[in-house]
């Protein structure tokens, strides 16, 4: 049943992702590059929506989190081998699961590198766990980091997010 | 060419937020990454299964489904599936001159397959290794862990993007120069 639920879940996020303009190449890169950023506003209106909803959830104790740890130097190294794999490859970890559902192969050797890359990542491991335990805060959040309820956070950072979208972010095409 | 989405990033979104709501609420927050490294763990372990438990990192994820496919790896197999759905309904599957190449592409670095394929077999191995060292991607750090207010979620998002930004710029100084 849970493996159902997974797979209806899965189909309806490819199915967003593709029908969003997420899982192509040219509007990625159009993103990365600042000039098309309609990938950058997908993302920013998915975090506000959600964002309220799981803290709302949260107030009736109906949100199954799952807070990653926070370890800020590793995560930064993490985040900046990412960010150019992410210009290289013009995909990320999940668009190109969707891109290559539309036939593209490039899309599929991304996913190829991926698995070679998770496989070098879990070669070198044990070597790794300095980049983890160093400056690691453990499990934390913004609003337990301020000790207050999430809503309180959620709500004026969506409202940002909001302003962001509509007002800041604009698009610069050639 | 179809180029354009067929819906708008407010409606995309908005039903992604409402997705990463409804599975918070039913099993927990969105994620993709993991299951590459559940891959190897599965395919290593029916090849050498001695080889796949020796190691700490594929042992820690595959032992979590007895080696076997779970909820996260069917959430990535459904995005397959949903994705080449929507691609076949909207006539979008491989709208290309040339499936391994984005015309964008072309238009900077030329007609040459083994060249992109090559940028992207790197990129997508930069992509994991950066994601498992981070403990997520761009589903599971910055959409679903940005939504939770997560501190090193918000660190990973400036980072991706602030590298992402540089590399984008350096590759396509053609583009940015005309």
């Amino acid at each position: 049943m849970k493996l159902f639920l997974g797979l209806l879940i899965g189909m309806a996020f490819g199915a967003i992702l593709q029908l969003g303009g997420a899982s192509s190449y040219k509007k990625i890169m159009g993103s990365l590059l600042l000039k098309d950023m309609d990938v950058i506003k997908l993302i920013l209106m998915a975090i506000a929506v959600g964002t309220v909803g799981i803290y709302a959830l949260d107030l009736v104790d109906m949100a199954n989190m799952s807070i990653k740890p926070t370890y800020v130097v590793g995560i930064i190294i993490a985040g900046l081998i990412f960010g150019v794999g992410f210009a290289v490859a013009g995909y990320c970890p999940g668009t190109c699961v969707v891109a290559s559902a539309e036939g593209k192969t490039d899309a599929m050797m991304t996913v190829v590198g991926g698995l070679a890359g998770a496989m070098l990542y879990a070669l070198v491991y044990p070597a790794m766990s300095g980049l983890i335990g160093v400056t690691n805060y453990g499990e934390v959040t913004i609003a337990s980091a301020l000790g207050v309820n999430g809503i309180w956070i959620a709500l004026p950072f969506s409202a940002i997010l909001f302003v962001l979208m509509f007002k800041v972010v604009k698009d610069r095409y050639e | 060419m179809h180029d354009e989405p067929v819906i708008s990033w407010k409606v995309a979104g908005a039903a992604l937020g409402l997705l990463l709501i409804f599975a918070t609420a039913m099993v927990k927050p969105l994620g993709v990454s993991t299951q590459y490294v559940v891959t190897d763990a599965i395919v290593l372990h029916s090849a050498a299964p001695n080889l796949a438990e020796s190691n700490e990192y594929l042992n820690k994820y595959g032992e979590k489904d007895d080696w076997s496919i779970g909820y996260g790896w069917m959430l990535v197999l459904g995005m397959f599936i949903g994705g080449g759905i929507s691609a076949f309904a909207t006539k979008r599957f491989r709208d290309r001159d040339n499936p391994s190449i984005p015309s964008m592409w072309s238009a900077e670095f030329g007609e040459s397959s083994p060249r992109r394929l090559t940028h992207a077999f790197i990129g997508g191995a930069l992509l994991l290794f950066g994601a498992r060292l981070a403990g997520g991607c761009t589903s599971g750090h910055m959409i679903s862990g940005i939504s939770q207010l997560t501190i090193g979620s918000f660190i990973f998002g400036i980072s991706i993007f602030a590298s992402g930004i540089v590399t984008a710029r350096m590759l396509y100084k053609k583009r940015l120069a005309s």
